[in-house]
Parts: structure tokens; C-alpha cells; sequence
């Protein structure tokens, strides 16, 4: 099991492994209350990363990891995960505006 | 294997987190799926139909399993309900502590060694 260090490299590396293999990458989050801990990992079933933790601002920065992960397993692998969230609304807004003017 | 609609699963997924306070661990599980088989996929792609792909989540806490099936359109409404779960219910790391005991440990330090210095001094001269 590949310990991984730095929280930015395990976020690359997962991408990564996701684009190259998405029929096979999968993602699992382990949490134990009563150890206070989190284990992240991250596999293809031929390399797996991981990456574990104990700190509370590791969740804020799990959640944002979520967030690009969610958008890439329900779009695809081609979705485009930059500022997820965000301009995702943005874009939703006019496409409704346009569809009413026309008549 | 359960399979829900995404709402119960959220349901099911808080229940999930109170049982296992005490002792237990929750595992979450994310992957991108057609939820068909592998037969099926190569006579759709033979006859030329989409695939349609969704994200499949997966929970357990080791005894009980359950998942739902969440497409494009709602994965977004999901993802926020899933991260506030997350967010009441990950109370168990630890917060900031690590950084300001060493915030405080680096000032004595720096007060020590400024000590043991000036002392240095006094006694050279």
C-alpha cells in the first residue's frame, strides 16, 4: 500500500489513474469515529495510492477531492473539473433564459 | 447489497455514521459505472447505442451494505447533501492543535535560546 505524503501529489496521482482507467478506477473513503481517523484510496487494481489522516482540515480538502471526483465518475472521464462547482452554476442559469425567450 | 434511490441512501448513510460513534468504520466507495455487465456493453457498442454512465456509490459499515446510482444531472445536488453528512458528522479529527503547539513550543524555544544568549554575553563579559 503506497503511502502518500503530500495531499496535491495523491490528488494529481488519483486523476490521473482515473483518466487513464476509468472503467476500473475506483475511489473509497475509510472513517473511524472512535480513532478519529481517515484513510483515502485511491485504485485501478494494478497501482493504488493512499493517503490517511487525522486532522480535521484534511475533510475540507477530502470534500473538495469529492466534489472533482463525483463530476468525473457521473460525466466521464473528458468532464471538466476546473473550479467544480462554481462555473458548473453559472452555466446552468442562461441555457434556462434561452429556452423561455424563444416562441 | 442494497440498492436505493439516492435520497434513502442518504438516509441510510446517516444512520450508518450515528451506529458506528462508538466502535465500527464507515467505508465509502465512488466508481464510474454503466451499471451493466461487460456482455452487455460490447453488443452496445457492436450496435452502435451510448452507454449511458453513471456514478456509483457505494457504503458499508461492514455489516450492512448499501448503494445508489447517481447520474449526471443530480450528481450535484448529491455532492452537497453527501459533503454537509460529511461535514456534521466527521467531528473526530483533530483541529488545528498540532500547529499551535508548535507555534508556542517555537516562542519558548526562541525565548530560551535568546535567554541562553544574552546570558552567554553576560558571562563572556
Amino acid at each position: 500500500m503506497v503511502y502518500i505524503a503530500s495531499w496535491d501529489d495523491f490528488v494529481e496521482k488519483s486523476v490521473q489513474l482515473f483518466s487513464s482507467d476509468p472503467e476500473k478506477t475506483r475511489y473509497s473513503m475509510k472513517y473511524r469515529h472512535c480513532d478519529g481517523k481517515l484513510v483515502l484510496k485511491v485504485t485501478d487494481d494494478k497501482e493504488c495510492i493512499k493517503f490517511k489522516t487525522d486532522q480535521a482540515q484534511d475533510a475540507k480538502k477530502m470534500e473538495k477531492f469529492n466534489n472533482i471526483f463525483f463530476t468525473l465518475m457521473a460525466r466521464g472521464p473528458d468532464a471538466d473539473i476546473s473550479e467544480v462547482g462554481g462555473k458548473e452554476q453559472t452555466e446552468a442559469h442562461p441555457a434556462k433564459k434561452g429556452r423561455g425567450r424563444k416562441q | 447489497m442494497v440498492r436505493l434511490q439516492p435520497d434513502p441512501f442518504l438516509n441510510e448513510l446517516t444512520n450508518m455514521f450515528e451506529r458506528t460513534t462508538e466502535k465500527g468504520s464507515v467505508w465509502v466507495t465512488l466508481k464510474h459505472s454503466s451499471d451493466k455487465s461487460k456482455v452487455q456493453r460490447n453488443k452496445m457498442k457492436t450496435a452502435g447505442e451510448k452507454i449511458e454512465y453513471r456514478c456509483l456509490i457505494r457504503a458499508t459499515d461492514g455489516k450492512k451494505t448499501i448503494s445508489t446510482m447517481v447520474g449526471a444531472k443530480d450528481h450535484q445536488r448529491f455532492q452537497s447533501s453527501y459533503a454537509t453528512i460529511l461535514k456534521a458528522r466527521m467531528t473526530a479529527l483533530k483541529k488545528r492543535e498540532r500547529k499551535d503547539k508548535r507555534k508556542a513550543a517555537d516562542s519558548d524555544k526562541k525565548a530560551d535560546s535568546k535567554k541562553r544568549s544574552s546570558a552567554a554575553k553576560k558571562a563572556s563579559n
